[in-house]
């Protein structure tokens, strides 16, 4: 198990109603763990939708999941 | 004649019209002070044929562009005492507001395109040619940046790149309200917008550079007032159209900075596309609630359809009118799109790499380094295959662009929308195919994350299929 801490921006962080949780998981890759954030919570995105980003780069869904990471969930932004 | 010169004394002439039910007259008179100094009288002298032509035609402007039933201007030229009429200015409209901005237009216009010189004789028996057009506002600029000019990376040189600059709005909203007058300070010489929406009751938290009197005006029209009396001698075109496929780049090919200032996806993507087939810079911002996104998207640099190739529908992401936003947030995002435009002009480090994301709840800002598709494929992974790397007849070939995209492929290949592409199972090793290797980078990634092994992304789309 590994714990993770999860930043949601814009229409994610709408639908979580939160900005930053920590969760502990078995997930072994990003994209998994995102996957059972939007079935958990009902993100309304599907996730080539949803771009994660560590240490200020993104990253691809198959980077393994490392203990203490914090994921930054960013949407497409429509607003003007 | 709709423009004369007279060296005896003037006045308003009665004017009247059925159809107008405003008539405005300005007259401009000899006043004992200018910047100071105390005036006893002056003298206008004119280059008469010229300024008979541009007057002229100035006037023609006003009633074409404010569509007035008609507008006069008499200037005066000789000698003029303290009190006398310099110029009289007469609009008549259906309703008093076009006949008032016209009058005021015209003012502002007339100083800067008509050949009439100015010589004040002051208190102290020195008289001084007061010069207008060219001479006088290369004199104004001088004062107008003295504040931005004094810094090195400005300096006079950086001032006339700023000035010879063409920068193109899309979207007059609420990112234009920060953008724009920042743009228009800066010294840019020509300004284009584009925006089809009338001013609405609603948008008027956000989107300052309008009135509540401009309700039910076209938003591209009380920009360009705005932006002209900040800085009359702006060059402003509108363009009262929504941005499609059809009109894109004969509007961007124009310009030589593209603001993203639209409220919709699709619009931005557009827009990211042409861009980068035109060769131009595009800066382009997003706001949510409370959150701003920003970033500049140089020609074959990364771009916005990296991050995002397959948009959904706007209502899923939230537009402004679905989720709310605080009336600052475009405002402040515009004002960094300004300031990216103006860096890029003075060739300063613009986000060219970076997303930068800013949340208005705490003042944070966070920045996420993007890469081009080329440097994500070139990060080695197995599943991401250059045509000329393998061979093709060993793959199942699946082209997952949308049914409009052309040219069909000239190989035995499945067409397969992408969402599809997630339902079904892939026994043989298949090869996804879309126009430039994004979609089908992403897909892959998508799929392989889910633990899907036999599938693999050709790099750089059709092209390179179709080439081999």
């Amino acid at each position: 198990m590994k714990t993770v801490t999860i930043r949601y921006f814009a229409v994610l962080r709408e639908r979580r109603g939160l900005a930053v949780e920590q969760k502990t998981t078995s997930c072994e890759t990003v994209g998994d763990f995102v996957e059972t954030l939007i079935a958990e919570h009902r993100l309304g995105l599907p996730p080539a939708l949803i771009r994660v980003a560590i240490d200020h780069e993104f990253v691809d869904p198959t980077v393994p999941l490392q203990e203490g990471s914090e994921l930054v969930l960013i949407p497409p932004v429509a607003g003007g | 004649m709709k423009f004369s010169l007279s060296d005896a004394p003037i006045a308003a002439e009665p004017i009247t019209h059925d159809e107008a039910g405003g008539f405005v007259v300005f007259e401009g008179k000899v006043r004992n002070h200018a910047e100071g100094r105390s005036v006893v009288g002056l003298e206008y002298e004119a280059y008469p044929e010229m300024a008979l032509s541009k007057g002229e035609a100035l006037v023609e402007e006003a009633i074409e562009r404010f569509g007035l039933s008609e507008a006069r201007v008499i200037h005066r030229v000789g000698q003029l005492a303290i009190g006398d009429t310099a110029v009289v200015v007469q609009t008549a409209s259906a309703h008093r507001r076009e006949a008032f901005e016209a009058c005021e237009w015209i003012m502002d216009q007339l100083k800067w395109r008509v050949p009439i010189w100015k010589r004040e004789t002051y208190a102290s028996g020195v008289a001084e040619w007061v010069v207008p057009g060219e001479a006088a506002s290369s004199r104004v600029d001088d004062e107008m940046f003295a504040r931005q000019m004094q810094l090195p990376e400005v300096g006079p040189e950086g001032q006339a790149a700023l000035a010879g600059a063409r920068v193109l709005l899309v979207g007059v909203g609420g990112l234009a309200a920060g953008s724009l007058p920042s743009l228009v300070g800066s010294g840019i010489g020509t300004l284009g917008l584009v925006d089809a929406d009338l001013v609405e009751l609603s948008n008027l938290h956000r989107q300052t550079l309008f009135a509540a009197s401009d309700i039910g005006r076209m938003k591209v029209e009380r920009a360009a007032v705005f932006a002209r009396r900040l800085r009359p001698q702006l060059s402003v075109q509108l363009f009262p159209v929504r941005l499609a496929e059809g009109n894109a780049e004969q509007l961007i090919s124009g310009y030589d900075w593209i603001v993203d200032g639209t409220d919709s996806l699709s619009t931005k993507l557009l827009l990211d596309r042409v861009c980068q087939r035109l060769g131009r810079p595009l800066v382009t911002a997003s706001v949510h609630q409370f959150e701003g996104q920003l970033m500049t998207v140089r020609p074959g640099g990364p771009c916005l359809a990296d991050l995002f190739p397959e948009p959904p529908p706007d209502h899923c992401v939230g537009t402004c009118a679905q989720s709310g936003v605080l009336g600052v947030v475009p405002s402040l995002m515009g004002v960094l799109q300004a300031n990216e435009v103006i860096k890029g002009i003075l060739g300063l480090p613009v986000l060219d790499d970076k997303l930068l994301l800013f949340d208005f709840r705490t003042l944070e800002a966070t920045t996420i380094r993007r890469k081009s598709s080329s440097e994500l494929s070139s990060g080695g992974s197995v599943w991401d295959v250059d045509a000329t790397s393998i061979n093709l007849a060993s793959f199942e070939l699946v082209d997952i662009r949308e049914p409009n995209e052309t040219p069909e492929l000239t190989r035995p290949h499945h067409r397969v929308p992408i969402a599809e592409c997630y339902e079904l199972e892939w026994q043989r090793p298949t090869l996804f195919v879309c126009a430039s290797g994004r979609r089908s980078y992403r897909l892959v990634a998508d799929l392989r994350a889910r633990g899907v092994r036999n599938v693999f992304s050709l790099q750089g789309g059709v092209e390179c299929l179709e080439r081999d």
